[in-house]
């Protein structure tokens, strides 16, 4: 991006803002290293057990298998549907694909609480409830419709131009797909990924219909953890939590530039 | 070389009766055309006219509505973009922004899987040949414009294409480098008699680079010849006007005669009623009044150098005069009465647009 002056007032709004993001951590972080046993700010006597007790909590560990194993398993399904559904909704153009790409991104318009009393009723009639295929279809419905957003964005802005140059040079259309089309969407990829991985491993409203004791991800039991005993376990997984969060947004950065990916 | 007409057929490329059309709109209409091997045939005319849709009708990037495209013989309508062996150059140079130089060259030769020893001869040549050697590791963001230009020139040449198409590459370029770069194109084009058709919209690269030269109107071709041909006998007024500068001056025409300023010229045909004459500001003698020809009446007077330029008044209507300077000649004042006067091949007489 280029450099632009930046007035006072745009320099404390953004410091405001930031502010507002980061305030639960100035809670949660203190927390985190309490030394007492129920969640309790600020903590009268500091320690750094509950980073330890977080993995020897059975609950939580399986948890965080189920979460990372799920958002990888969407993450990749998500591509997989998405990348050939915003090719053809972009390059093929058929009739229709306004129309189209509206139906699929209204997911995002509605409570997800709305969409998870409805994907209870239907799953629960095919016994999807509370099993690792009916979480990763429930996760599919919410991250589908962010992933086709980016990836037919990322599409629509590549120069068409440079395709049309490798078939004159004896690519056929599959070839300039993978040799120039994919590379040219690197950015639009990366931005996926992240999106879809961080918005199901984040996921709660909808795991919380579609998860039981058979099953659980890592924000579900966190939730129940904070329902039966308030001890600062969760705050320190939490951070653990933002950490992760942040490698992933650093790396995305690294690799094509975070304002590259999702600011058009 | 008068007549540069070719029969159907005779052409290294033949494009017949080639018909674009748009919703409602023609943007080519019945192109016929035969490009002998190794030619250089440019598309002239103006924006719109349908140059950038001919060619990529001929590259097969966009299906022709109707009408062949014909290369050695073999006919290529219906062949896909990737197997028709053309080289594009594009007005946006449309290089590979991931892939290094020496890459974005490599390319084409790569899809028809030539040996790697050889790709990485021919690649160092290519781009020995464009001037551009030490560059082969930049990506394109890092070169400039004229260099990127060149990039796209050694990719399509380095496949040795049976077909070179060019659409307005020289656009974006700086006057030096643009002159650099015609004069670059012209002779690797010869030196390797490639059979090329370059598209512009600039009527000195269309006569000063190419053999033959397609003027573009409308869709529609209105004239194919030497650059010779359509200076010196263009067929319509568009093209009179298109080519070279003119003037163009409204008479009325009788039994085959044009009348202007009480001089008659032979209207080609039987024109009859409003026609338009043609002649070139250069090809205009001045005498003083007396002598034969037009009589006019100068209004202003303009010295730039190389040339003294007049604006004369005929019978209420304007025209322009350039006389080359040779120096010691008296620059004549404003309201100073003339003659005109010009040979008869240098004067064209068109009927008048409807
Ligand atoms: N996809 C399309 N749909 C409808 N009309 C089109 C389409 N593509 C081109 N045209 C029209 O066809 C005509 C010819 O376009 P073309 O690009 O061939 O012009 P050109 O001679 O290359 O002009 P320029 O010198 O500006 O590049 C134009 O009037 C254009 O508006
Ligand atoms: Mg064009």
């Amino acid at each position: 991006m280029d450099e632009r002056p930046v007035s006072p007032a745009l320099k404390l709004l953004a410091f405001l803002m930031f502010a507002f993001l980061l305030a639960p951590l100035i809670v949660v972080v203190p927390i985190s290293f309490s030394g007492d046993s129920y969640m309790m700010f600020p903590p009268s006597s500091w320690s750094v057990k509950w980073y330890p007790a977080i993995f020897l909590d059975g609950k939580m560990t399986a948890a965080f298998w189920t979460s990372l194993l799920l958002a990888c398993a969407v993450t990749v399904l998500c591509l997989v549907i998405a990348l050939p559904a915003a090719f053809a909704l972009v390059r093929l153009r058929p009739r229709g694909a306004e129309a189209l790409s509206s139906l699929f991104t209204a997911p995002l318009l509605l409570p997800t609480i709305v969409l998870g009393l409805a994907i209870l009723i239907v799953f629960a009639r095919y016994g999807l409830l509370a099993t690792f295929p009916g979480l990763v279809a429930a996760h599919l419905v919410v991250t589908l419709p962010y992933a086709l957003r980016v990836l037919a964005t990322a599409l629509s802005t590549l120069p068409i131009a440079v395709e049309e140059a490798a078939s004159t040079l004896g690519a056929s259309p599959f070839t300039v797909f993978r040799r120039i089309t994919l590379p040219m969407m690197k950015s639009g990829l990366i931005g996926t990924t992240a999106l879809c991985f961080l918005v199901s491993f984040d996921e709660v409203v909808l795991s919380l219909f579609m998860t039981g004791p058979r099953i659980q991800t890592l924000p579900v039991a966190m939730y129940h953890h904070v329902e039966q005993q308030a001890d600062p376990l969760v705050a320190a997984l939490s951070v653990l939590l933002v950490v992760l969060t942040l490698l992933v947004v650093l790396v995305v950065d690294r690799t094509s530039g975070l304002a590259k990916t999702f600011v058009k | 070389m008068t007549d540069t007409s070719t029969a159907p057929g005779q052409g290294f490329l033949s494009i017949r009766g080639l018909t674009k059309r748009y919703a409602g709109f023609t943007a080519v209409d019945n192109l016929d055309l035969e490009v002998p091997k190794g030619e250089l045939v440019a598309f002239l005319g103006p924006s719109g006219c349908g140059k950038t849709t001919s060619l990529r009708m001929i590259a097969g990037l966009v299906p022709a509505t109707s009408g062949r495209i014909v290369v050695g013989g073999q006919d290529l309508t219906e062949v896909a973009t990737h197997r028709r062996d053309m080289g594009l150059v594009f007005q946006s140079y449309a290089l590979f922004p991931h892939m290094s130089v020496a890459k974005n060259v490599a390319f084409g030769l790569e899809m028809r899987k030539v040996p790697k020893d050889e790709i990485a001869k021919r690649v160092k040549e290519a781009i020995a040949l464009v001037h551009l050697t030490g560059k082969e590791e930049h990506r394109p963001a890092q070169l400039s414009g004229g260099q990127q230009q060149r990039v796209a020139l050694a990719r399509a040449l380095v496949i040795r294409p049976s077909i070179l198409l060019f659409d307005e590459p020289l656009s974006n370029l700086d006057a030096k480098l643009r002159d650099e770069m015609r004069n670059e194109i012209r002779d690797i084009q010869r030196r390797l008699g490639i059979t090329a058709i370059f598209v512009t919209h600039d009527q000195s690269e269309a006569l000063t680079m190419c053999d033959k030269v397609v003027v573009m109107n409308q869709g529609r071709l209105e004239q194919l010849g030497t650059p010779v041909d359509l200076y010196e006998r263009p067929k319509t007024a568009f093209v009179a006007s298109f080519v070279g500068r003119t003037n163009r001056l409204k008479a009325v025409a009788t039994d085959g005669f044009a009348d202007f300023g009480g001089q008659r010229f032979a209207a080609p045909g039987d024109l009859s009623g409003p026609v338009e004459v043609m002649v070139r500001p250069h090809r205009i003698a001045l005498a003083p009044t007396g002598g034969e020809g037009v009589a006019g009446t100068i209004m202003r007077a303009t010295f730039a150098g190389d040339i003294l330029q007049y604006d004369i008044d005929v019978a209420g209507q304007t025209v322009s005069v350039e006389l080359a300077t040779r120096g010691g000649e008296t620059v004549l004042a404003p309201g100073t009465t003339v003659a005109l006067s010009w040979r008869p091949q240098d004067v064209f007489v068109y009927g008048a647009a409807a």
